[in-house]
């Protein structure tokens, strides 16, 4: 019998009291938990999805604005661009690679409509830290569009609207979050045809419909149901995507053609690291002192309970002191009870956290298409469990002291 | 096997506790016997080394225990010592088996592989053979304190001190659990100490010791 089945049969005995010191350890890992494992993933994707073009050219308007709206389909799209400018940047030449147009405006469902050309598909993402390639546009099923009103489903896309190869649908003009009074209406006379579904891949293109630019051009050249036209007022896309022939170029080129052509352009990694700097670490940070201050709660109910117990059962230990059991033993069977404790709410904390990492990793995956496991376990979160392993030692110490000066002939003879 | 030798020891403002000279040869059964606060208690702490003195010698199996550490004192008790108390003192998180076991957990006197074995054993000799596995709270008083007298010779003790072992049982109850405790005493060839203030159990056995004045107040 080891001192560790002693302490076990100890926190045993006071199983409730036992099981809610846990769950106060376990919420405090659980929250921490979660929070570190959605910041990495969370991170992880964006940097895959940043680092997929080196540039980003759109109108005047606010950056983060044009790389959230052009790369992960998010947000209002901030205006309008002449085509024109895309073929300036597709025909720059050096360091220019290629150049993908993007055009945005119209909606199936709560899923964005994105007009591109044909050649985005064969776009590999490259990691440029680890220099690994990504096919993020692979198909599931069917093939890519070819011509005006066919469109190419992402998987979420296609989960979400049921839509099939052949099916036909037709956009609205819109944003994704419509109020009353926004403008808003169907395209019913230019019906899309579905040709062909994309696989998943995690990122944002799950949930976007691809289409030809061209079928953007012409959705608009129509007239509405009361006869009126509806004016579009040039060749004009959302966005270009830029891929340079090396990202330390990407820098200067940004500056060059935002002051030749009067454009927006920027480094979506610059944006997205400024989006960590100046709104996501610090919410993460909140998040994290939230867990520090209920550590430190939980360790002072480790505290509490191992101390009150201990008061308790000064008789036992005095009893375990006369069949033989060193002071220093018996100090140690209490830190082991602190130990256990704290390892088990690390343990039920570790289950919480991932389980609530991967429930919002379904949603986030659904909503945004950002695909979290919620299982990843980083070196900060396993840091993280050392303190905390140590903080549940530490509040083990003062009850353990108290339990060392058990005074054996006292203790034995009190009722 | 046990002997005090001019032991003071100071019980609290004014109050000491003095022994000029007490002995039990090996293999004695012997009451301590005396009215309530006579130092029935205290003597025999000081006789099992759970008190020490503040002055005198206590002399244990040929050792001197005074000047030991505490961890050598500790294992020192455990090894020579068993403990049966009137109110049984088993530990409620454990098994009677584990409660006997935890005799053994404390002491290198029985090696570990003989531990399960013996404690089995000295549980079915005193009658709790079919109650191995219940806990202290499932058990009656006369069977609390059968384990508690398997527990106090587990580790082959030299001395078995008994503190009112009778005390919180009835009168048919007490009579069985005072022949077993004898007996068990005899088997094992194991000194017997027992504080009692019961001048009938203490007429019982072959020795007693008065303990009246052991405690005194001290003069101004």
């Amino acid at each position: 019998m080891s001192l560790w089945t002693i302490a076990w049969a100890y926190l045993w005995n006071r199983k409730f009291t036992t099981g809610l010191t846990i769950l106060s350890v376990a919420l405090s890992v659980g929250l921490i938990s979660a929070v570190l494992t959605l910041r990495d993933e969370t991170r992880q994707r964006f940097e895959e999805e940043q680092q997929a073009y080196d540039v980003v050219v759109g109108p005047s308007g606010s950056p983060l604005q044009l790389v959230l709206n052009s790369v992960y389909f998010l947000d209002q799209a901030i205006g309008a661009l002449p085509y024109s400018k895309f073929e300036r940047i597709k025909n720059y030449g050096d360091p220019v690679v290629n150049a993908y147009p993007i055009g945005l405006g119209d909606i199936y469902r709560t899923f964005r409509i994105v007009g591109t050309s044909r050649e985005l598909f064969d776009y590999p993402w490259e990691n440029a830290a680890t220099g690994v390639k990504r096919y993020p546009f692979q198909l599931r099923e069917g093939r890519y569009f070819e011509k005006s009103m066919e469109a190419v489903v992402g998987y979420r896309a296609a989960m979400g609207t049921g839509l099939k190869l052949g099916d036909t649908f037709e956009g609205r003009h819109g944003s994704m979050q419509m109020t009353p009074g926004m403008d808003e209406y169907d395209h019913g006379d230019t019906p899309y045809t579905v040709v062909g579904i994309l696989k998943p891949s995690g990122t944002s293109n799950d949930r976007a419909i691809f289409v030809d630019l061209q079928s953007v051009w012409d959705t608009h050249a129509h007239k509405d149901d009361d006869g009126e036209e509806h004016k579009d007022e040039g060749l004009t896309i959302s966005a270009i995507l830029v891929d340079i022939y090396s990202p330390a170029e990407a820098f200067s080129w940004q500056a060059e053609i935002s002051k030749e052509l009067g454009v927006t352009a920027t480094r979506p990694v610059q944006e997205i690291l400024n989006l960590y700097r100046d709104v996501l670490e610090p919410a993460v940070m909140v998040l994290k002192g939230i867990g520090y201050i209920v550590v430190v709660i939980s360790a002072i109910s480790i505290l509490i309970g191992l101390y009150l117990s201990i008061i308790q059962r000064r008789r036992d230990l005095a009893i375990m002191r006369a069949l033989g059991a060193s002071a220093v033993e018996i100090f140690g069977a209490v830190i082991i009870e602190a130990f256990l404790v704290t390892l088990m709410g690390i343990a039920a904390g570790w289950v919480l956290g991932k389980g609530a990492a991967m429930g919002l990793g379904m949603y986030t995956s659904a909503a945004y298409g950002f695909a979290i496991t919620g299982l990843g376990t980083g070196l900060e979160e396993l840091q993280f469990f050392a303190i905390v392993g140590f903080v549940g030692l530490l509040a083990g110490i003062l009850p353990a002291w108290q339990a060392y000066q058990t005074d054996v002939a006292r203790d034995l003879s009190a009722n | 096997m046990v002997t005090l030798e001019n032991v003071r020891r100071k019980l609290g403002p004014g109050v000491e506790f003095y022994c000029e000279r007490f002995h039990a040869e090996p293999g004695a059964h012997m009451a301590l016997w005396g009215p309530s606060g006579c130092g029935k208690s205290t003597l025999l702490n000081l006789s099992t080394g759970l008190l020490l003195p503040d002055a005198g010698k206590v002399r244990i199996d040929g050792v001197e225990i005074q000047d030991m550490g505490d961890a050598a004192l500790d294992r020192f008790r455990g090894e020579r010592f068993g403990f049966v108390f009137q109110t049984f003192n088993l530990l409620k998180p454990f098994t009677a088996l584990q409660n006997v076991l935890l005799g053994m957990r404390f002491s290198d006197t029985i090696p570990e592989k003989e531990w399960k074995p013996r404690a089995t054993e000295l549980l079915t000799r005193v009658g709790l053979g079919h109650r191995l596995n219940a806990k202290p709270g499932t058990l009656s008083v006369g069977e609390q304190q059968r384990v508690a007298i398997a527990r106090a010779l587990a580790n082959r003790q030299k001395i078995v001190v008994a503190d009112e072992p009778t005390g919180s049982l009835d009168p048919k109850t007490a009579a069985s659990v005072m022949d077993l405790l004898l007996e068990m005493c005899r088997e094992e060839n194991v000194t017997m100490l027992l504080v009692t203030h019961d001048r009938a159990i203490a007429d019982a056995l072959p020795q007693r010791f008065d303990c009246t004045g052991l405690v005194r107040e001290l003069s101004a």
